[in-house]
């Protein structure tokens, strides 16, 4: 019995368009325990949107999952564990679905669009219920009126039947989040779920979805490009770049001792108050084109302390202690080097 | 839940659009009297020229005079529009038919039927086709099934129904050795009403509706495609994929449903079209219905007939709208609920 | 798929060298060039386009193209049949058709006719024939082709029943019902700017008035109402009064689409910053409306305006087949359809449908185009 959850390795998943191949998850390798938090973190285009998706096996149509597994730890019961390679299964298959919104569930960005208009909060909430539970249609409408009670939405007796475009940004991903605990999961991957709503919203929701993780004992797959975010949620983070991790490690760790230029770079844009005012740090430059994305280490474009041969090395996984890993030649050459000299 | 209000703004929304229907009617009977009477002259000058050429007496003045007295042509227009919309209103009188001597009432009786028939089985027919097909070729999109029915699509667009009706009479006479005129057999022609004349009818009646209908198909298609081309990449389908739905019951409980909104609101637009389909196929093929009626009482200026057809085709259309908007509010809650 | 070219201009400085290499083209090119590169992936629009194109030459040159002029007759070959050309003679390339030959029913005086392959009349391209006036004041008598010698009987698609060459009279034809579309289009255009671009402008009960008289007018089935007021026309008018009058007829209701689309972007576009921007900056009314708004969505109405003219034709055709339309002597494709209304002519002489092939032909050409040159429209999407 392991405490792992779900273990991603060499992830990758490429667009087939029109214009080329999008290369957007370009071997991404992860862990989620169970009951923990992982906040993966990165600017938008860096392929954190798709690489989550394909946990659900979601991705869309024009994308393909072309190598790598995402091995799943299915606790049948309490002790007894099986494994499944997500990735291998038919995304439109019995097998995937029956793991869709029961076991991992999921929770959008934009809540305004997220749910259908034509349909009530309940019956979109109930339907999931229905699906994967045996429980009566009354029986599902109690479940769902109690969710929507927890979720702290008002009067759930009088919203399960109203329609979301009556309901605010807020309420909406409440009924959202109901709708994903609905069935119990073991982990929970919340896209982006506060980007849309507006920054006293966006409090109360973290709130709620703090206490829920630690209610429902449920790992949570955190997306965001706020580090302030990540500093009250995260127990792991993980920066991703380009379809590539190029960093991850504990909360305090990363924090505290970053080791990628790119890491360094986003917490140095974090605007801090302080005494004197300084101007806010920026990273340089835009995220690059994803049909002609740079050779060697993605980020060497932008990078301050880039070296001749970080354009053309790729460099490999660097692990320092607890778990802290990174994917920078600046390490690689002193691991190396100190691998060489203890042989 | 608020089932009351609900129902309270339902009644509302009822008379708001049932007020809208009644004055789109009656802006649609002033237009098609006015049309009517745009023509220099009237019936009387038309009857005078007739008898002229063909080589018969000419009509005393007195005489056209008289005619003129009787008809009521002498008054104003408002007089005329007046007395005629009454006499519509209060009792289901359309005037009187100059050419085929008979209350005009009796030629629509005789004829709205066989139009409303026709036009319906053709909206059934573009619907039950259109539909499918639409959704296959958005879900399909870019296969070879998607793009045969596209290019056929345009094919609907472009050919006219009554070329269509040309071209299928051009192949009935030469391979069947008789056109395929009329909606009815020799023998069940001037017959009563029976079950018999009736299963008769059937058998004709498919090949004017396909005719009337393919045009309209090709439009509903790429409508429904379109639709449901911008529906499938919202997020509430995501939302929905990520519950584990089947992709069957998935693209039917939401997608559709949504793309089905924009879908009904076509009504407006295309029962307008059938209706005038109808009339020209009707024209072509010699069918029993309002259009080769309406064409000869246009060519003489046959006034009451004339108009008394326009406005019953209009409203034929406005009452289609009026359907389709209330089926709208029906299907859409963002409507029903504002 | 064709690729975007990736071409950097030179002449553009960027600030940041990094960002150098992401700057492709597509980035600085102006909007027109971007709906051209959209277009042109749109391959059967691009096929459309070039028939359509032609089409319009066709119409342009219609006395160099047609064999013979649309009047020209010939008793003796009352409804000849086709010919078909033959490319080879001897193994050799010489085009040519072969000769009529007819019985006569003794009883109905019916001439039936017969290919006679016993005499060869050489066809050939530019051949030099009937003399004509080119748009009235060229005189010429070259033709695109035709019979070498001018005195042989040459129906490529029939004659009719004077004995009119078919092909050549839809070649004339093709002057009316063209630009019946293109001057209907014309007329609603003007009409749906104006009142379309005043709905969307002025908005409040203005727009509310407006957009229910569209309403009203949208639900009247179109043929009845053109029917009715096609029968207006007096018989006695000339051809030029009748043709204007049609395409009055035929924009009367044209127009309410195309004023949707104006007032829909008019609506849109008071909403965009670039044209708040231009208010703030106190640019005239007149100068907003036709420097920066009108510009910004003249893409979408020519794609408008395209998919308009095909049911302009179909509605000149409709209504000239009806008789309720243009008449002799003037000839257009509904007019030379007129003359399959009867079943037995048609059955008889089933080529006087070949008019039906043109309808059918530009309509779907001009849909094909007008559907890529609306895709074009949106270059960003």
């Amino acid at each position: 019995m392991s405490d792992t959850l779900i273990e991603v390795n060499d992830l990758k998943i490429h667009f087939f368009t029109d214009e080329g191949v999008v290369r957007a998850v370009d071997g991404v390798d992860l862990t989620i325990e169970r009951g923990k938090t992982l906040c993966l973190v990165g600017e938008s285009g860096c392929g954190k949107s798709v690489a989550c998706r394909a946990f659900l096996q979601i991705v869309h149509s024009i994308g393909k999952i072309v190598s790598g597994e995402i091995i799943y730890h299915r606790r049948v019961d309490n002790n007894f564990e099986e494994t499944i390679d997500i990735a291998q299964l038919n995304p439109k298959g019995r097998q995937i679905r029956e793991i869709r919104g029961k076991e991992i569930s999921m929770i959008f960005q934009e809540p305004m669009t997220s749910l259908s208009p034509m349909y009530t909060v309940g019956n979109q909430i109930m339907e999931n219920i229905l699906l994967h539970t045996n429980l009566s249609k009354e029986e599902a409408r109690q479940l769902c009126v109690q969710l929507l009670d927890q979720v702290g939405i008002p009067q759930p007796h009088r919203l399960v039947d109203e329609y979301p475009f009556r309901l605010s940004g807020g309420m909406r991903q409440r009924a959202m989040i109901a709708m994903a605990l609905s069935c119990n999961p073991t982990l929970l991957i919340a896209d982006e779920p506060t980007t849309a709503l507006d920054v006293t919203t966006q409090a109360n929701i973290l709130d709620l979805m703090r206490n829920i993780q630690k209610e429902y004992q449920m790992a949570l797959l955190f997306i965001t490009h706020d580090l302030g975010v990540v500093a009250e949620i995260a127990d792991t983070v993980a920066v991703m770049y380009l379809g590539k991790i190029v960093e991850s490690g504990d909360v305090d760790t990363i924090f505290n001792n970053p080791k990628h230029p790119y890491t360094q770079a986003l917490l140095r844009s974090i605007p801090k108050i302080s005494r004197t005012r300084e101007k806010l740090d920026t990273i340089q430059g835009m995220v690059p084109n994803p049909y002609r994305r740079p050779g060697g280490c993605p980020f060497h474009p932008r990078c301050t302390q880039a070296m001749p041969e970080c354009s053309t090395m790729v460099p490999s996984v660097t692990r320092f202690s607890d778990g802290h890993t990174t994917r920078c030649l600046l390490y690689e050459n002193i691991t190396t080097k100190q691998f060489a000299e203890l042989s | 839940m608020d089932l009351e209000r609900e129902v309270e703004d339902m009644w509302k929304f009822l008379f708001r659009r049932t007020l809208a229907m009644l004055f789109t009617v009656w802006v649609v009977s002033i237009i098609s009297f006015a049309v009517i009477q745009l023509p220099p002259g009237d019936y009387v000058t038309t009857l005078m020229s007739q008898m002229v050429s063909q080589g018969g007496r000419e009509l005393t003045p007195e005489y056209a005079e008289q005619l003129r007295e009787l008809y009521g042509l002498n008054e104003s227009m408002y007089v005329q529009y007046g007395k005629w919309i009454t006499n519509i209103i209060f009792k289901g009188q359309f005037g009187y038919s100059f050419v085929y001597k008979r209350d005009a009432v009796e030629l629509i009786t005789e004829r709205m039927p066989m139009t409303f028939a026709l036009s319906m089985s053709s909206f059934v027919l573009v619907w039950v086709i259109a539909l499918p097909i639409g959704i296959y070729s958005a879900v399909r999109k870019y296969s070879i099934g998607d793009y045969i029915f596209t290019f056929l699509g345009f094919i609907g667009l472009a050919v006219p129904s009554f070329l269509l009706a040309l071209i299928l009479l051009f192949v009935s006479q030469k391979y069947l050795g008789q056109a395929m005129i009329g909606l009815f057999s020799q023998e069940f022609a001037d017959a009563a009403w029976s079950w018999d004349k009736f299963v008769d009818m059937l058998k004709h009646l498919w090949i004017p509706t396909i005719l009337i209908g393919l045009g309209g198909t090709a439009g509903l298609i790429r409508t429904m495609r379109a639709n449901l081309l911008d529906e499938l990449n919202k997020p509430y389908v995501e939302t929905a994929r990520a519950k584990g739905l089947s992709e069957t019951r998935l693209l039917l409980k939401y997608p559709v449903r949504h793309a089905l909104n924009p879908f009904v609101s076509t009504i407006g637009w295309t029962l307008p079209n059938l209706v005038a389909g109808e009339v020209i196929v009707a024209i072509v093929l010699n069918l029993p219905t309002s259009g080769p009626v309406l064409y000869r009482a246009l060519q003489s200026q046959d006034m009451f007939v004339a108009a008394g057809f326009i406005l019953l085709l209009s409203i034929l259309t406005v009452i289609g709208t009026f359907i389709s908007d209330l089926l709208l509010a029906v299907l859409d809650p963002r409507i029903r609920l504002r | 798929m064709a690729q975007v070219p990736l071409v950097t201009d030179p002449s553009i400085e960027f600030a940041d060298p990094f960002d150098k290499a992401e700057h492709t083209q597509a980035e600085v090119a102006s909007q027109w060039k971007l709906m051209w590169w959209k277009f042109k992936r749109h391959k059967m629009a691009v096929v459309g386009g070039i028939v359509v194109l032609m089409f319009y030459l066709v119409a342009l040159f219609a006395e160099f193209v047609a064999p013979v002029h649309f009047t020209s007759y010939n008793e003796t070959y009352v409804y000849a049949p086709p010919q078909e050309i033959h490319l080879l003679q001897n193994g050799r390339f010489s085009p040519y058709v072969f000769g009529y030959r007819f019985e006569r029913d003794p009883a109905s005086f019916k001439k039936t006719w017969f290919i006679d392959e016993s005499v060869i009349i050489p066809v050939g391209f530019f051949v030099s024939g009937e003399p004509y006036k080119l748009w009235g004041f060229i005189p010429g008598n070259w033709h695109l082709f035709g019979s070498k010698n001018p005195e042989e009987p040459f129906y490529l698609l029939g004659a009719d029943k004077s004995g009119r060459d078919v092909f050549s009279r839809i070649v004339y034809s093709s002057r009316i019902s063209l630009t019946v579309g293109l001057a209907g289009v014309t007329i609603s255009l003007l009409l749906g700017i104006l009142i379309g671009g005043i709905s969307g402008l002025v908005g409040g009960a203005v727009d509310n008035a407006i957009q229910r008289l569209i309403e009203i007018l949208i639900s009247v089935p179109t043929l009845p109402l053109w029917l009715a007021l096609a029968a207006v026309v007096p018989l006695d008018w000339t051809p030029v009064k009748v043709y204007f009058m049609i395409t009055v007829i035929l924009s009367l209701i044209g127009w309410t689409g195309l004023a949707r689309v104006v007032r829909s972007k008019f609506l849109a576009l008071r909403e965009e910053d670039f044209i708040l921007a231009a208010i703030l900056d106190g640019v005239p009314r007149s100068r907003l409306i036709f420097r920066h708004m009108i510009p910004s969505f003249l893409s979408h109405i020519i794609a408008s305006v395209t998919l308009a003219i095909p049911g302009m034709i179909l509605g000149e055709t409709a209504l000239s087949f009806l008789g309720l339309g243009l008449r002799e002597p003037v000839v257009s494709w509904g007019v030379m359809l007129r003359e399959t209304q009867k079943v037995t002519v048609l059955a008889t002489y089933p080529w006087l449908l070949w008019p039906a092939a043109a309808v059918i032909i530009v309509v779907l050409a001009l849909n094909f185009l007008g559907d890529g040159l609306r895709d074009a429209a949106d270059p960003y999407q």
